[in-house]
């Protein structure tokens, strides 16, 4: 069909599609959000591959987003940067790891890497009881804490080191059929 | 120290780019960066791989594999160049484009389906607001307003357009009597010919027939009783019987079929997870129970309280258990007792609904009044009975659940297998109540069957009788739904937003319960399918009600309900919803094949007023066929080919049996495997830091010489 958009060459779109689970006009759309952030930072012509960061408040703001409690850190794993400040290719990829066609391994291993919150490779205690305190508002006491991360890592560490590592996290993700239904942000 | 020992020796694994891999079973392996104070440890690709002989495998080849690589987005590209210029020239040409349009066309067809899939936005803001176990109810209503849809298109295709074609072009439509040929005694059979319709004369009699599909809606398209044959089929014309039979045994076939195609999926998950399914975990809630779908600040705050209830309950429950364990046994003794009286008081009081349905059934049938609103009132009771009953028992059951304390789990299935009882079961109760007055089966109506087969006296036309009270049901089910919409739940929500005092802040705003409006569209299903055969167009009225309902539901949970606190699991759930459904299946195909080849059909209506049962025209046009088909068929049913045929699919079963054992098996070794390899691990860690000590060796600690 014809290439009525001036913003992508014609193989840039193709790259897009191959690196990505989105057709071509899912990437245009998400462009066209990803602009609508900040639209004097994004010009509407990528062919020269322009060096445009958007800073995280902006990707936190997304409708999307907002309300996710574990958004800095959605941002801060898919960034290039580290820092959550995103470029077009970490937007569309955020979105397509995100999205209902990535494999389940795909999204364990981002899954994995948004709840490792010191980044060590490691789940250990710490980042558990940070990651319930934002699934639960930190509404839960100290013991009830302790107790969920007890068992957790009981569950689910099978070389027992005392911390999940990324093949325990895995297993255990086989072994739950919501996953893919629940790592999903419809866009 | 041995963690950073630990790192650097573990997952010395390499990553093969693209080796044909199925998507699914996918194993994720990486090299580790040696440096440890990267921030971003990116796994790195093995850029020896040769993608040439992975071209001729798997559909989208190695361009489908670059997306699996959990790597950032630039260097995913410099991949996929890489890859691109490997690839030979010739093969780029001819395979790699026809990938390439393959890829494309599948992206279009998926484009053009998205467009067409029903509600899909609705849907999908039910599921980012409530959750995916309403979302799932959602979903399956589709489902059944899809399939309904079709076959309304099937019955319309094979036997309403033929039979409005027959009778437009038919001259003289009188002639039922003239034309069969296998009578024995006239006087009878004339007598059991008679079949007048109260005509309709009073306008307010419009609405009382409208609703109870008498008067000038019985002699129609509706109902059985309007298919008459004017001539009887010879080869060369349209077989209405014939078609009428088959497009109902088809219709049934089709909804099996789609029934079990959907539950395939379902079911493949629910086997995957295997033994954990019944398990909600504490890993499964914390990694995988946020939904990232959650869309505003309420949904998520209700996500999150959501969460904190059910790690809440699951903690409660352990210490339940703990403190169960410890009762002494004169408690347990009680405890059991009381379990065994409560299960026998829910019995009992699902019996007694059941003896209500009974008697109401037969007080409909046999008495009449004269004032049409009482009479409506008759005709409508053994619906109101069902309904009253679907509505009254589950609540009295719930109370003795409380007093029977059971874990939540077990009391929400427990209810749940009462509900689906009561609701298929009182079903069974009315169509059995139903058919044993049409066939005499009570001692005091033996009297009227001797002379047609059949209870003449209170049925002219039994099948049009049995399409009406189907009828009835549907209709009486919208109309409680539409009601209950407007006349409980709005106001129950102003009543709840404008009035502060304690009793009604303490009832609280309607809470959306997943499974009691499953099994009402699965109690619905049935009727229409019981009544398909005796009511063609029931399909068709289904789909507008099911559409109505969908809309009904959706505006009553956004404006009047607060999303449940204790959520349905969404996967497991469809393919209960679907098994339920299947029993509601089975119980239609029960009546069905009775009244196919049990029942003398009427001699005063339908295509099938001269054959002995209905299912006897199927062998009587059999003749009809060519001869090679007739030997064809003959074949099929002969013990030559089933015999084959049944040993063949025993034998298939057998294999596919063993594949799933082997595969079960080989999960176990692999999760051993996983368990020993990490053992072995901790052991050369400990081999490696105490030869180092022994050696003085300076190991990785900073500054530490020995």
């Amino acid at each position: 069909m014809g290439n009525k958009q001036t913003i992508f060459t014609a193989q840039q779109l193709d790259a897009y599609q191959d690196c990505t689970y989105f057709t071509r006009k899912e990437i245009l759309r998400l462009f066209y959000r990803y602009r609508d952030l900040a639209p004097q930072l994004v010009p509407l012509d990528y062919t020269n591959h322009p060096d445009v960061k958007l800073p995280y408040e902006l990707i936190g703001s997304m409708p999307e987003l907002k309300d996710n409690p574990f958004r800095q850190r959605i941002a801060e794993v898919f960034s290039e940067d580290g820092e959550g400040n995103m470029t077009l290719d970490d937007f569309l990829d955020m979105f397509s790891v995100l999205s209902e066609m990535a494999p389940r391994d795909l999204k364990a291993y981002y899954a994995f890497k948004i709840y490792d919150f010191n980044n060590d490779d490691f789940i250990c205690k710490s980042d558990l009881e940070k990651t319930l305190n934002k699934l639960t508002r930190n509404e839960l006491t100290e013991d009830e804490v302790r107790m969920v991360c007890e068992k957790v890592i009981d569950e689910a560490d099978l070389d027992n080191d005392g911390r999940l590592s990324l093949e325990d996290f895995q297993h255990m993700i086989v072994r739950a059929p919501d996953f893919l239904s629940t790592f999903h942000i419809r866009i | 120290m041995a963690g950073e020992i630990q790192r650097q020796n573990s997952h010395i694994y390499d990553y093969i780019g693209g080796n044909g891999y199925d998507r699914e079973d996918q194993s994720l392996r990486r090299r580790r960066v040696s440096s440890p104070a990267s921030d971003q440890n990116y796994p790195h690709f093995n850029w020896d791989s040769t993608p040439e002989d992975e071209d001729e495998d798997s559909d989208g080849g190695p361009k489908r594999d670059i997306r699996c690589i959990p790597l950032p987005m630039h260097l995913r590209r410099t991949i996929r160049e890489v890859q691109q210029m490997r690839s030979p020239a010739v093969s780029r040409d001819v395979s790699w484009r026809g990938r390439q349009m393959l890829r494309k066309l599948r992206n279009k067809c998926k484009e053009f389906l998205y467009f067409f899939s029903l509600w899909r936005k609705s849907v999908q803001m039910i599921g980012g607001n409530f959750g995916g176990g309403v979302q799932s109810y959602f979903v399956f209503l589709r489902f059944l307003v899809v399939l309904n849809f079709v076959s309304f298109f099937l019955i319309a295709g094979f036997v309403l357009i033929p039979s409005v074609v027959f009778r437009s072009v038919a001259t003289n439509s009188t002639d039922i009597l003239a034309v069969d040929n296998n009578l024995n005694g006239t006087n009878r059979t004339a007598k059991c010919k008679v079949y007048e319709v109260n005509q309709t004369t009073e306008i307010y009699q419009y609405l009382l027939d409208f609703l109870s599909g008498t008067g000038f809606m019985e002699y129609s398209y509706l109902f059985y009783g309007y298919y008459n044959i004017t001539e009887m089929p010879n080869r060369d014309s349209y077989n209405i019987p014939l078609a009428y039979i088959l497009t109902a045994v088809f219709y049934f076939a089709f909804c099996l079929i789609c029934i079990i195609t959907r539950m395939g999926s379902a079911a493949r998950v629910a086997v995957a997870t295997g033994s954990s399914t019944g398990v909600s975990s504490y890993s499964m809630i914390v990694f995988t129970g946020w939904d990232y779908g959650c869309l505003g600040d309420r949904a998520t705050k209700l996500k999150q309280k959501n969460i904190l209830y059910q790690l809440q309950v699951d903690l409660e429950e352990e210490s339940r258990k703990r403190h169960e364990a410890d009762l002494s046994t004169s408690k347990k003794v009680i405890l059991y007792s009381l379990r065994v009286l409560m299960t026998f008081l829910s019995l009992g009081f699902i019996g007694g609904a059941f003896y209500g349905i009974y008697v109401a059934t037969q007080f409909s049938q046999e008495t009449t009044d004269k004032r049409k609103i009482v009479q409506l009132i008759i005709q409508y009771l053994p619906s109101m009975v069902i309904t009253a009953g679907n509505f009254v028992v589950p609540l009295l059951c719930d109370k003795l659940a409380l007093v029977e304390q059971y874990s939540p789990s077990t009391t929400i299935i427990l209810a749940l297998l009462r509900s689906v009882f009561l609701r298929l079961v009182s079903l069974a109760v009315l169509l059995s109540t139903l058919w044993s007055r049409i066939t005499c089966y009570p001692e005091q109506l033996k009297g009227n069957c001797t002379l047609c087969e059949y209870n003449y006296n209170e049925f002219q036309c039994w099948e049009t009788r049995v399409g009406q009270e189907m009828y009835k049901l549907t209709m009486f089910d919208l109309l409680i739904t539409v009601a209950v919409f407007l006349l409980v739940e709005f106001p129950r929500r102003l009543v709840v937003d404008n009035c502060s005092c304690k009793p009604v802040q303490w009832v609280g705003r309607q809470e959306f319960v997943v499974p009691s409006n499953v099994l009402g569209l699965v109690y619905g299903q049935t009727v229409v399918w019981v009544g398909a055969l005796f009511c063609p167009l029931l399909p068709a009225i289904n789909t507008l009600k099911f559409v109505i309902l969908f809309y009904c539901k959706k505006i009553t949970l956004f404006q009047n309900c607060r999303p449940a606190l204790r959520t349905f699991r969404s996967t497991t759930s469809t393919f209960f919803f679907l098994v339920v459904l299947l029993f509601g299946w089975g119980l239609a195909t029960v009546v069905l094949i009775y009244s196919l080849s049990e029942i003398r059909p009427s001699y005063g209506c339908g295509p099938f007023h001269s054959s002995n049962t209905m299912w006897s025209t199927v062998p009587g046009s059999f003749h009809n066929l060519s001869n090679v088909t007739q030997e064809f068929l003959f074949f099929v049913g002969s013990q030559a080919f089933s015999i084959p045929l049944f040993a063949l699919s025993i034998v298939m079963m057998c294999y596919v049996i063993a594949l799933a054992t082997v595969y079960g098996r080989s999960i176990a070794l692999l999760k051993a495997q996983l368990k020993l390899e990490s053992r072995d691990k901790q052991f050369l860690i400990k081999q490696i830091e105490s030869l180092s000590r022994q050696a003085h060796i300076p190991t990785h600690r900073a500054g530490v010489q020995d």
